[in-house]
């Protein structure tokens, strides 16, 4: 039996904003449950109340929009959006990073608002959605905010979101439908794994190049004002300028220095081709 | 709080702890102890169960939350005394040693061929990822995937890396 908590799964919108506007800083929402289920069990949470998002009306799935781009609800999971037919054939980097996500069965369970609103220096999503300039829908009883998701991070475990807001939708401008890109994962196995590097690459069709990184900083990074045609060198360099990795349990800091200018390198070369 | 859930075909109506997860229910309310616990964090897959179609790990999951959902253990497998196909193949490959990680491993095999009647052994491993066994190596389980999927014959090498 885990602590006690209540456990709440309100079924609108204004429901689930009013909860959060009374009990906001005793409460957690709850997506897949896969960080938040392990984080109580091992005592590094403690909420008075669970609020389950997942069954609130119109907070399930993924959407297209021709005017606002793609539409990542809050409870949409990281196989839905990699069976997404629109994600599949435009967004081969969001593909990359969720392929890349833990395990199948987490994968049916994780969700991608998630996987960002916990704010680990590793999670695989956040270097997709800083390199495709995607932006968070975020909403409370006060009203509704939109935040890039490069303002979006403000520390380790530490976000822009209020204890009475909750992260409604991701939106992945329209306008970065069909650049290319990959995602490089340093792991221990060739399976699931938490990263101890990450890189992702974009290549939008203007030439622009942007890089996500993983565990290299407090945050995920990004890079951006990066062009194809710089050099490799050049870009390696921004690289390495903008991260600020640790060594700790998994590698040291050189390691993924190293690791950080092989992939890039990599998927320069990948993306180019 | 009294949840409605299908366990096996069978509907239940139970009051549950709001803080259960859906593997303690299962052992402990509705004694199905067939699903196991093994690091009751996600890691290891020992604890996987079918949930409303799709594998999941039933320790990462609360009761409440399977309200009105339909849930598939390794007690759904065997029916009137006879083990399933993926039950059949286990055994005649070999593919059990101390049978800890086996509930989980049979449930994920059954929910891959469910979707992927005929995988790859790439698509075999993507789809045990999740599931850890101590003892096989790895092997042995692929080659009872291969084999319930008629692909015994298949020149693809289950290697475990």
């Amino acid at each position: 039996m885990l602590q006690n908590f209540q456990y709440t799964a309100p079924r609108t919108r204004a429901e689930l904003h009013a909860i959060l506007a009374d009990r906001g800083p005793d409460a957690c929402l709850l997506g897949g449950g896969t960080d938040l289920l392990a984080n109580i069990r091992g005592g590094l949470a403690y909420p008075r109340i669970v609020v389950d998002v997942k069954k609130v009306e119109g907070f399930a799935g993924v959407a297209w929009s021709a005017q606002d781009g793609l539409l990542i609800r809050a409870g949409a999971t990281i196989n839905d959006i990699l069976q997404d037919a629109r994600v599949r054939s435009d967004f081969a980097l969001l593909a990359a990073c969720a392929r890349d996500l833990a395990s199948h069965q987490v994968r049916n369970r994780a969700t991608v608002v998630g996987n960002v609103v916990n704010a680990s220096p590793c999670s695989d999503m956040a270097p997709a959605l800083l390199c495709l300039q995607a932006r968070a829908a975020i909403s409370s009883r006060r009203g509704e905010r939109e935040v890039a998701f490069k303002e979006f991070f403000k520390g380790v475990k530490k976000t822009v979101l209020q204890p009475d807001e909750v992260l409604e939708r991701i939106v992945v401008p329209a306008a970065s439908a069909g650049a290319r890109g990959d995602y490089h994962k340093l792991k221990r196995i060739n399976g699931h794994d938490l990263g101890i590097v990450g890189v992702a690459i974009c290549l939008g069709r203007n030439g622009d190049v942007r890089l996500g990184v993983s565990s290299c900083a407090p945050t995920p990074i990004l890079v951006e004002d990066l062009h194809d045609s710089l050099s490799a060198e050049a870009v390696v360099r921004a690289a390495m300028k903008a991260i600020s990795p640790i060594s700790d349990v998994r590698a040291t800091k050189e390691y993924r220095e190293h690791m950080v200018q092989m992939f890039v390198r990599r998927l320069l070369d990948e993306v180019k081709s | 709080m009294k949840i409605k859930v299908t366990i096996n075909g069978a509907a239940y109506e139970r009051e549950v702890a709001e803080n259960i997860t859906l593997l303690h229910f299962l052992r402990e309310d509705v004694g199905l102890t067939g699903t196991k616990e093994g690091c009751g964090g996600g890691e290891c897959g020992a604890c996987a169960v079918i949930l409303d179609g799709r594998p999941v790990n039933s320790c990462l999951v609360l009761a409440a939350e399977t309200d009105g959902g339909s849930v598939s253990t390794i007690e759904g497998e065997a029916k009137d005394g006879k083990l399933s196909e993926i039950q059949e193949a286990f055994a005649r490959r070999h593919a059990v040693q101390c049978g800890y990680c086996t509930p989980g491993m049979v449930m994920s095999v059954r929910a891959l061929i469910e979707r992927n009647p005929r995988p790859t052994v790439a698509e075999i491993k993507e789809g045990l990822e999740g599931n850890f066994c101590r003892c096989t190596g790895y092997v042995q389980i692929i080659e009872a995937v291969l084999d319930v999927t008629g692909q015994a014959d298949s020149k693809q090498e289950p290697t475990h890396a």
